[in-house]
């Protein structure tokens, strides 16, 4: 396996910078896989061994993080990553319906991405919004929420352009002023 | 003294602990799967629940709070609390499955969790027969399963590493696997990947599970998920029988056990010892089975001329050897002793050498220095260093060996069970005058080169001692029968299922693996003496003559070794050595 990925002194100072906040260097294993991902777009096997040499933490550890967690992807991904939770409650509330449209839009199935690099698509477990189901939520960053066929052509339309989603705010009906 | 009730039985503790360990110690009965005692405690696998309390004390009145019964009043804890992870303390009471209802059901719904996505390939596995899961699921486990759907697969048969095979279907996740690489062998190789009914353990991307202590993970897995690339399909277990000895390939002497069937050694396990190797030995110390087993002499092999070796008589070869004895005088012979070889062996041969009058008893340590690692792998690559040195062998080096007799020309050379041809620069030429007698279990360069050769047997056949590098004297016992013993007569071999039940019609009944050689010792006993300091019975009664004779060796016995598993010596009386 042959290591092509560095990090620039740059790099070494600000995971530096993180390693100093926790006492041990395994606590530092997250925030530095993040830093490692958002300059990589990735967490794959050359990755995880540049993030453990670095920390000096064994490899296989990293291994387990990564393979844990979703959100850190063992291998390069498409530029969006749509992770749609098929967990129980937008399960049944349609997360599969949305999860199979989406494949069929795209034409690859969950866990594939598409030739062009643009879309992967994951079926992912609960992201903590069961509240808003079926939802997805678009590489590690904002949620689009009661999904359906036209929110999903809208969606897709706008990253192909370019366009990340907004933030949608969801107020939970005990909140809503006045009701 | 602080006092703990489990089942309503009172047991007092002097040291702080966990109740599950002190239940063990107790020789009570709980099922458990993550917990070792070796290990740090996850409990991860929720099997050892109980059901916990403590009385409740009222602290203005400085008393215990009495029921109407008259019987403290014990405030539980809300939930089945682990007895692994649960500390011990004064007036703690423990309900286990023999006195509560719910306890009992958690642990049979909780091995009906642990077996949604289990395989159940008990006919084919490795482990069935010595498997935590299997033995638990059968005392506490449901009758059945509710589960109806697909299993999650998982892979199977992977090669983690070059003596490491892994089936992740039938790992429960205990990480005792995990924890040995992080804890114990200090190489972090393991860790568990994915998550949820997903996760396995394996290594990191690319790497090898090559770490030189990986076999212990498969001691410990509580199910068939790591097996041994060696051992795999060769045996079941309780078609073996275990038999307790000492690690030879090293100096460490690990406590180890030997699984024969039908007289081969088929794995070589590491025994509890806590003065020695804890519950681990090296992967090293496992391939000791086959020195055990192949490349063996059987029957004497003499070189009439120099054609070559031709298999003799044992008579034949006693009278050689007498003969080519009467043709020299005491000064021109070279005895040496063997750290390969046992303290009895090499006491006999010095004995009945001494008696010849040889003065010259010489030893070759077999060191590589850099190869220990400080932990169960020493440098010395023998298990009786210390031991020939006790018994007042003179340590030699290889140069003032090869010089000994290149300028000595010792007319016989008799050599202990030791392939000096094979691991110095000794070479034949060296030999060209000598007439050479070699007391040895498997051939080698230097029984190929000798004029005679005894077969005689391994720690895998006698009784015999070993002194580690650390002066700690330890014992085997026969665990394979020679063409001479006999397992039903000799009392000290173990006797499986089969040698009690077995016929000449099973499968794994034969008499082939018998080979014919005898402990050294018992050769010297045969020889025509004039002496009678050679007429032992047993290594037992050497082991007497021995304890009586070498101040190191003083209050060595069988029956000490056994009950204490081996007993340490104070080496530094080595110099107090009198000569025999
Ligand atoms: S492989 Fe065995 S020891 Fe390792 S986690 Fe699985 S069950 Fe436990
Ligand atoms: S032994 Fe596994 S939880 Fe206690």
């Amino acid at each position: 396996m042959a290591e092509t990925y560095t990090f620039t002194a740059k790099d070494l100072k600000e995971i530096e910078k993180i390693t100093a906040k926790y006492p041990d260097k395994l606590s530092a294993v997250l925030p530095a896989l993040w830093y490692a991902q958002d300059k990589f777009g990735h967490s794959d096997p050359s990755v995880q061994q540049l993030v453990a040499k670095t920390l000096g933490v064994p490899e296989a550890h990293i291994r387990g993080v990564v393979s844990f967690y979703t959100q850190f992807y063992e291998k390069p991904m498409g530029r969006n990553v749509l992770d749609v939770c098929t967990c129980l409650s937008c399960q049944v509330s349609g997360g599969y319906d949305m999860l199979h449209y989406i494949e069929e839009k795209l034409g690859i199935k969950a866990g594939e991405t598409t030739p062009d690099g643009e879309f992967s698509v994951q079926s992912v477990e609960c992201l903590g919004a069961c509240g808003y189901a079926p939802m997805l939520q678009v590489t590690n960053d904002k949620f689009v929420n009661h999904l359906t066929r036209e929110k999903v052509d809208k969606l897709i339309e706008d990253l192909r352009a370019g366009k990340k989603p907004d933030f949608e705010s969801n107020p939970m009906p005990q909140h809503e002023k006045g009701s | 003294m602080p006092e703990i009730y489990i089942d309503n039985k009172r047991y007092e503790f002097e040291k702080p602990g966990k109740v599950l360990q002190f239940m063990l110690d107790k020789g009570l009965d709980l099922p458990f799967f993550c917990y070792h005692p070796s290990l740090s405690i996850p409990a991860n696998c929720r099997q050892c629940v109980v059901k916990a309390g403590m009385p409740v004390f009222d602290r203005e009145k400085k008393v215990f709070e009495i029921d109407d019964e008259g019987n403290r009043v014990i405030r539980y804890f809300p939930k089945l609390m682990t007895a692994c992870s649960l500390d011990l303390a004064d007036g703690l009471v423990i309900h286990t499955h023999e006195t509560d209802e719910l306890v009992k059901e958690a642990q049979a719904d909780n091995l009906e969790f642990i077996l949604i996505n289990h395989p159940l390939d008990c006919p084919i596995c490795d482990q069935a027969g010595e498997c935590p899961l299997q033995i638990l699921t059968y005392k506490y486990g449901p009758e059945g399963s509710r589960f109806e759907h697909k299993k999650v697969h998982k892979p199977k048969a992977i090669q983690l590493g070059p003596r490491v095979i892994l089936d992740a279907e039938r790992c429960i996740n205990c990480t005792r696997c995990v924890r040995f690489t992080d804890e114990i062998s200090k190489t972090y190789q393991l860790t568990i990947i994915s998550r949820g009914d997903k996760n396995y353990p394996t290594t990191a991307n690319g790497r090898e599970f090559d770490d030189p202590y990986s076999l212990n993970t498969v001691d410990i897995c509580p199910v068939g998920a790591l097996t041994s690339a060696d051992f795999r399909f060769k045996a079941r277990v309780w078609e073996m029988n275990q038999t307790p000895s000492v690690d030879i390939t090293n100096g460490k002497g690990c406590s180890t056990w030997l699984w024969t069937r039908d007289n081969l050694v088929l794995r070589v396990t590491p025994r509890f010892n806590e003065a020695v190797n804890d519950h681990w030995m090296p992967d090293a110390g496992r391939l000791a089975y086959r020195k055990f087993n192949e490349n063996r002499i059987s029957r004497p092999h003499l070189r009439p001329d120099d054609a070559g070796q031709v298999r003799t008589s044992w008579n034949n070869a006693q009278l050689t050897l007498q003969e080519e004895l009467e043709k020299v005088t005491a000064d021109e012979i070279l005895v040496i002793g063997s750290p390969h070889a046992s303290v009895e062996d090499n006491y006999a041969l010095r004995t009945y050498f001494g008696n010849l009058g040889v003065s010259r008893f010489r030893f070759l340590p077999h060191t590589e220095p850099g190869t220990g690692d400080g932990f169960l792998i020493s440098d010395d690559q023998a298990p009786n260093t210390n031991g020939v040195k006790g018994l007042g062998f003179d340590e030699i080096d290889e140069k003032s060996l090869i010089k000994l007799i290149e300028t000595g020309k010792p007319k016989i050379i008799a050599i202990l069970d030791d392939d000096l041809l094979g691991r110095t620069a000794l070479t034949e030429e060296h030999l060209a005058s000598s007439w050479m007698i070699v007391w040895g279990t498997n051939h080698n360069d230097t029984t190929r080169a000798a004029n005679l050769v005894v077969p005689v047997t391994t720690a895998a056949e006698h009784a015999a001692s070993y002194v580690n590098v650390d002066g700690r004297i330890q014992r085997t016992v026969p665990a394979k029968e020679t063409l001479y013993t006999n397992r039903r007569l000799n009392l000290e071999m173990s006797m499986g299922r089969l040698d009690h039940y077995g016929t000449k019609f099973d499968n794994w009944v034969s008499d082939a693996n018998r080979i014919d050689c005898i402990p050294a010792w018992e050769f010297f006993t045969r020889m025509k003496s004039d002496s009678d300091t050679i007429a032992w019975e047993s290594s037992r009664q050497i082991m007497e003559d021995i304890a009586g004779t070498f101040p190191v060796f003083r209050e060595v016995s069988y029956d000490r070794m056994d009950e204490e598993n081996g007993i340490q010596l104070k080496l530094e009386q080595d110099s107090e050595v009198k000569p025999a």
